[in-house]
């Protein structure tokens, strides 16, 4: 009993730090570039200063503030990992779902073939890859994180949607004489996506990464717009003259994944909790 | 490596009786009606990797042959090189000829560079291949102790203290701490180099033990994570408590009642990983200047050499594809109440 209540304390402790994590994150990448005196792409003063009082995280190697710049990136880095994450989601789970009710079963084989083999591919190399194709540049980014990751939400709602199709309120629904649309919509996908939310939650990790990581490769954005895996490219040419550019940028998007880390953590703990209960 | 052996051969005569109980033939066409369709289904699978990697040259907005040749190129240099390429030839007899090629462990050559596209990934592919090969291995010597660990303190300290650690590391990006790691290993300490390589075995080592090392820390947490929790299960088992009380010798104990019994999930996920570790190698030899297959790709992408980027991409698909047909296989033969899905 004591144990249990431990448990529960210990996941909501995670959850709240996550929380707070990302929302003092959002809050100053809102704040810092409009109040600060510095223009995120502007040149500020003489390059390459280290961290003082007027620069808290020095200069880059233009003379632009990076204290900035990092918070300047803030917005762009999450929102293009919010949106890469949210096309996906939704896509792959009316795909997914449709495919798990769906009584063809040569339609079901031929699609879920092809989801697997887009799961074959590694992540990061099929999105290098289509990048290549697309263009380099956040749109590109977010249509290949779209084109590759709806089909890993797929695999995951069509196993959902096939059990929840046989479930009693399912069942009860269709006695009822709903229509098939009400049925799908209202009982079936709020059910299946419950389970594709939780993955989205931990793909977000992945895919945050993965956008610093084209940004890193010089896939992403086009200067002079700040993004955090471009900043970590830009000094680590620099970096045993100059670390704060790469480190500083690095922490900002380790802080980022890190409290979704600990969203993620709490809501599957306090989920495990609800389970065994 | 004795004991693994000796509980090998624990194994086989288990076997034998357990398959003389059981019905030999029935266990025998049931295993084979599993593998054929996993052999099955994985062929299926490459298909449509092979598929899409032909498709993408074709989706590519713009023509290909045109871009390559530059905007000022003539109409009949353009239909000259679609007819070489044989381009011109309908979608459905130019993906018969890829194939064709692939068969015959021809990839063709770039239209872009005029490379041969085999002799890129078979010079490139093995310094790669020995990068996720060391990572996998120090991944495996960190995380089984680390699960056992963990599982057998019992203390429920222990285990909050491992998983939020293990969550959090998940969190911290690889290329970044390659970075830090190059800045203190390379710079300050001077026991990486920065640059070059040697291919030859004893003298890689130095080149690859950072990047291998940093890719296994992404590993680790996620394979001593499912380990954990699969050691849990076992834990709970009465077999176990049997074993406790008969008092087994420490490494038969280890191996027969608590590892074996719980290593299926992760190597089905290691299988799984691996797809993952070749997105982080890509990363890491751009950092180290490594000349691996990775490197060859974000040159190819620089470049917009696009048949080099399709069969890069098609050729992991593949070896990923391969890995996690062994990766289920592997898992079932450890393990045979898992299913082939």
């Amino acid at each position: 009993m004591k144990k249990k209540l431990k448990t529960r304390i210990d996941g909501t402790y995670a959850f709240f730090t996550g929380i707070g994590m990302l929302a003092s994150l959002v809050v100053a990448g809102i704040i810092v570039p409009l109040v600060s005196k510095y223009d995120p792409n502007e040149v500020s003063s003489s390059q390459i200063l280290p961290p003082s009082s007027t620069h808290f995280f020095g200069t880059d190697i233009l003379g632009r503030d990076v204290f900035t710049r990092v918070f300047d990136a803030t917005l762009i880095d999450l929102g293009t990992a919010f949106i890469g994450v949210l096309i996906p989601l939704s896509v792959g789970t009316v795909i997914g779902t449709l495919l798990g009710i769906s009584r063809n079963r040569r339609i079901n084989s031929l699609v879920g073939s092809i989801i697997d083999g887009i799961n074959a591919f590694p992540f990061l190399i099929f999105v290098i890859a289509l990048v290549a194709f697309l263009g380099p540049g956040l749109r590109g980014i977010i249509i290949a994180l779209s084109l590759v990751n709806w089909a890993r939400y797929a695999r995951i709602a069509r196993t959902r949607a096939v059990i929840v199709n046989q479930q009693g309120y399912v069942e009860a629904a269709r006695t009822l004489g709903y229509s098939r649309f009400r049925i799908l919509f209202k009982h079936i996908i709020p059910n299946v996506s419950s389970e594709t939310r939780a993955y989205a939650l931990s793909d977000f990790i992945i895919v945050i990464i993965a956008v610093a990581a084209l940004s890193f490769l010089g896939l992403g954005v086009s200067p002079p717009q700040a993004e955090w895996g471009a900043m970590i490219k830009a000094g680590s040419g620099i970096i045993t003259l100059a670390w704060w550019e790469s480190v500083f940028a690095g922490l900002a998007l380790c802080w980022a994944g890190i409290a979704v880390a600990l969203i993620a953590e709490g809501l599957t703990r306090r989920l495990r909790e609800g389970n065994q209960k | 490596m004795s004991s693994i052996d000796a509980s090998q051969n624990k194994k086989k005569s288990s076997e034998e009786i357990s398959s003389e109980q059981k019905l030999p033939d029935k266990n025998r066409i049931a295993l084979r009606r599993t593998l054929l369709g996993r052999v099955a289904r994985s062929l299926i699978v490459s298909f449509w990797v092979m598929v899409i990697a032909f498709s993408l040259l074709r989706l590519a907005p713009g023509d290909p042959i045109r871009n390559a040749l530059g905007t000022d190129a003539t109409e009949e240099a353009v239909a000259a090189m679609k007819k070489q390429f044989g381009l011109d030839l309908p979608f459905f007899i130019q993906f018969f000829n890829y194939l064709k090629g692939i068969f015959s462990g021809n990839l063709g050559i770039s239209f872009f560079s005029n490379r041969d596209v085999t002799e890129i990934i078979t010079t490139h592919l093995p310094v790669t291949i020995t990068i996720i090969l060391l990572s996998i291995l120090s991944a495996i010597v960190f995380s089984i102790p680390l699960a056992l660990f963990v599982a057998l303190s019992r203390r429920p300290v222990v285990t909050y203290f491992f998983r939020t650690a293990t969550s959090i590391s998940l969190a911290i990006p690889g290329f970044f701490l390659a970075l830090l790691g190059l800045l203190y290993f390379g710079t300050v300490l001077n026991w990486a180099p920065a640059a070059g390589y040697e291919g030859a075995f004893p003298n890689n080592l130095r080149y690859i033990w950072l990047p291998a090392l940093v890719n296994c820390f992404a590993l680790v947490p996620i394979l001593s994570r499912v380990l954990h929790s699969s050691l849990m299960d076992t834990l709970d088992e009465e077999y176990v408590e049997t074993g406790v009380i008969r008092g087994v010798g420490k490494i038969r104990f280890y191996w027969s009642y608590l590892l074996r019994p719980s290593l299926a999930p992760t190597v089905v996920l290691l299988s799984y990983m691996v797809g993952v570790m070749i997105g982080g190698t890509v990363v890491m030899e751009m950092i180290f200047s490594l000349p691996g297959i990775g490197r060859e790709l974000v040159q190819a992408v620089d470049t917009r050499d696009y048949v080099v980027v399709q069969s890069i991409v098609m050729v992991f698909g593949l070896i990923v594809v391969f890995l996690s047909f062994l990766g289920d296989l592997v898992g079932y033969l450890l393990d045979r109440r898992v299913t082939l899905s």
